[in-house]
């Protein structure tokens, strides 16, 4: 094999892996971000209400894509755009408190990506 | 001693070495200073032993301002004072709370934290709480099951509360006054006039009149005040005969900066973990808790957002609950109660109780906060007099934009440490969200404690008392109790004005030496 030929197959190698990856870390997002944590000590009703003031507060995340693109966007650049092996949802939640990351809605303090993992869920499981 | 004064000739003068003016927590703490010192110690308490309408209608007061409990209703007038109905709620001012903090107007005290820590273990035992320990790993060593949340200390930290039984000062230490041979404790001794010198910068007299006409004087060459913040204030200002304005009201302070705790269901918190914190530091079984921890921001935070101090417990409810603040679940029927009724709960019911809040992960959050200083808020006398012939009280309770805009700041700092550490979420009252020149919600209340009117302060301009509680340019004039607090701390005030009170006893024990 031609030195040209191997360097080209070695990048469309990696670039299918890396695109796989990424698929395989949203794919994975996709399931557990419509599923805040706060579901449990919350109860589904109030996460909805939670979401949908939210999203009539929140300029630019009112529906599914946009909610999912804000979180990813959230995500370290090296598990955004390689795929590598980026934080969970819960390791976000805590990250977000951490740094501050903090919004009021429906008078609870809230992190960031929660917020918007209830945004998402009162979208796809609407009352 | 004890003299019920209704028995003494009319114009009659009785003289002593010190003369104190009320038997509440202050009266009594002081009285009992000076069993023993050797000297004659007139004791002067308005009401009697028991309970007396007639008497607690004396303290019936004009409301201003912001709604306020009745006056007549929140002071007991009687041996013993308002520890008759008190709920044994005890803690220390914080270090902060004494310091000049420049978004706080008017605060600062002339002394400091250092200057009480010799008196508030003398102050646990005239109220009867536990041991001087006050950090919250002190009680976990005491009870493995006192466990505090894992809270960061630059941000947030558990405050440590203890409760008396609570102690009726009254019934506790009656036996011990009337017995001691030094101290002379007048009933229905009510004082209606301070009389001072012609140029008011001394005191002659107490005059003191009865149901039944009696005219009465008490003379002695120290006199201190302590019939509690609103009837101090009401007392000086009534006392106008050489001084237009009233005694120590020169520069027109008397009667001006009354505190209060805001005492307010502020939000909810839903434990998130599994399995859920321990929450056991934060219980409160009425009559059985020794000490319970409340959460409180720490200094550095305070100066960071510039916001005044608070504290926060944790009541077991469900969220959807309504809560109610203390003015509107303490109605005056209900502090009657406190005062009625026995203090420890039945057993049954405590066990009952506790077994529902076995594990309890949702509470509603009671803030206590301190009020920040207001010349605006303030006594004055009111046009109607009492049956004693005495100017009422009027009182204009008036808050400001920094009392509000705390809340807000409070909750939001709290709750992101609540979740950072993984301990649960936090919801704020709607009231709590809103602006902070809106309007206060129907659940705005105290806590019943009534502070400031007379302020400490190095500067007559500044304050009523210096720094050792003497009023300003009256040579023989001292006031004991939460009157003299320049800011209020976000604690119950018995405590400390017990401390301050054993402070100032010392002061005039070497005073007159």
């Amino acid at each position: 094999m031609h030195r040209r030929h191997f360097l080209q197959l070695a990048s469309v190698t990696t670039l299918g892996a890396l695109a796989s990856g990424c698929r395989a870390a949203r794919e994975y997002d996709a399931l557990t971000l419509t599923h805040p944590e706060l579901l449990k000590a919350l109860g589904a009703e109030r996460v909805r209400t939670i979401g949908e003031r939210y999203r009539a507060t929140t300029r630019g995340e009112s529906d599914a894509e946009s909610l999912r693109q804000a979180i990813d966007h959230s995500r370290p650049a090296a598990s955004r755009i390689l795929g590598a092996a980026g934080p969970s949802v819960a390791d976000l939640v805590r990250e977000d408190f951490e740094k501050g990351r903090t919004v009021v809605v429906d008078g609870w303090v809230l992190s960031r990506t929660e917020a918007r993992q209830c945004a998402l869920y009162s979208i796809t499981r609407p009352a | 001693m004890h003299t019920d004064a209704r028995t003494l000739e009319n114009g009659s003068v009785v003289a002593g070495d010190l003369c104190i003016v009320g038997a509440g927590a202050a009266g009594i703490a002081m009285a009992l200073e000076w069993i023993g010192a050797e000297r004659r110690v007139l004791l002067l308490e308005g009401g009697g032993f028991d309970y007396e309408p007639r008497m607690q209608e004396l303290y019936r007061g004009e409301i201003a301002g912001l709604p306020y409990f009745p006056l007549e209703a929140a002071r007991l007038h009687y041996f013993g004072g308002t520890t008759g109905h008190w709920a044994g709620f005890c803690s220390t001012f914080d270090a902060l709370d004494f310091e000049r903090r420049d978004w706080v107007p008017h605060s600062g005290w002339p002394i400091g934290r250092a200057d009480l820590d010799p008196f508030y273990p003398r102050a646990h035992q005239v109220l009867g709480i536990g041991p001087y320990e006050w950090e919250a790993e002190q009680w976990r060593r005491r009870d493995p099951a006192l466990v505090p949340f894992a809270l960061d200390p630059k941000i947030a930290w558990t405050k440590m509360w203890q409760f008396s039984a609570p102690a009726r000062l009254g019934t506790l230490y009656r036996e011990q006054i009337v017995g001691a041979s030094d101290v002379h404790l007048f009933t229905h001794a009510n004082v209606v006039e301070i009389e001072a010198n012609e140029g008011a910068t001394a005191i002659e007299g107490m005059r003191v009149r009865t149901f039944e006409g009696k005219e009465l004087r008490f003379r002695a060459p120290r006199y201190v005040l302590a019939c509690s913040t609103i009837q101090n204030a009401r007392l000086l200002l009534a006392s106008n005969a050489r001084a237009t304005a009233g005694l120590g009201n020169g520069n027109d302070l008397v009667g001006r900066y009354f505190m209060e705790h805001l005492e307010m269901p502020s939000g909810n918190l839903v434990l998130t973990r599994t399995p859920a914190p321990a929450t056991r530091m934060y219980a409160f079984e009425f009559g059985r808790t020794k000490a319970r921890g409340e959460m409180a921001l720490s200094p550095e935070v305070q100066r960071e957002r510039r916001i005044l101090n608070a504290t926060v417990s944790l009541e077991p409810a469900p969220l959807e609950g309504a809560a109610q603040s203390t003015f509107q679940w303490g109605t005056p029927e209900v502090v009657e109660r406190m005062r009625t009724q026995r203090v420890v709960p039945d057993a049954a019911a405590t066990a009952d109780s506790m077994a529902v809040r076995a594990e309890p992960r949702t509470f509603h959050l009671m803030t206590r906060q301190e009020q920040a200083p207001n010349p605006d808020s303030r006594v004055t006398l009111s046009g109607d007099r009492d049956a004693l012939g005495v100017p009422r009280a009027r009182l204009d309770w008036r808050l400001t934009e920094l009392d509000r805009r705390s809340f807000r700041d409070f909750y939001e700092v709290l709750g992101r440490e609540m979740g950072r550490a993984g301990i649960g979420r936090m919801q704020m009252r709607d009231w709590v969200m809103e602006r902070a020149d809106a309007p206060w919600p129907s659940s705005l209340g105290g806590g019943w404690h009534h502070m400031g009117t007379t302020r400490m302060h190095p500067d007559p301009k500044r304050g009523v008392v210096d720094a050792s509680c003497r009023v300003h340019g009256i040579g023989n004039l001292w006031i004991a109790g939460a009157a003299v607090y320049p800011t209020a701390g976000c604690v119950n005030p018995t405590l400390t004005l017990v401390a301050l009170t054993l402070r100032l006893s010392d002061h005039l024990k070497s005073a007159t030496a």
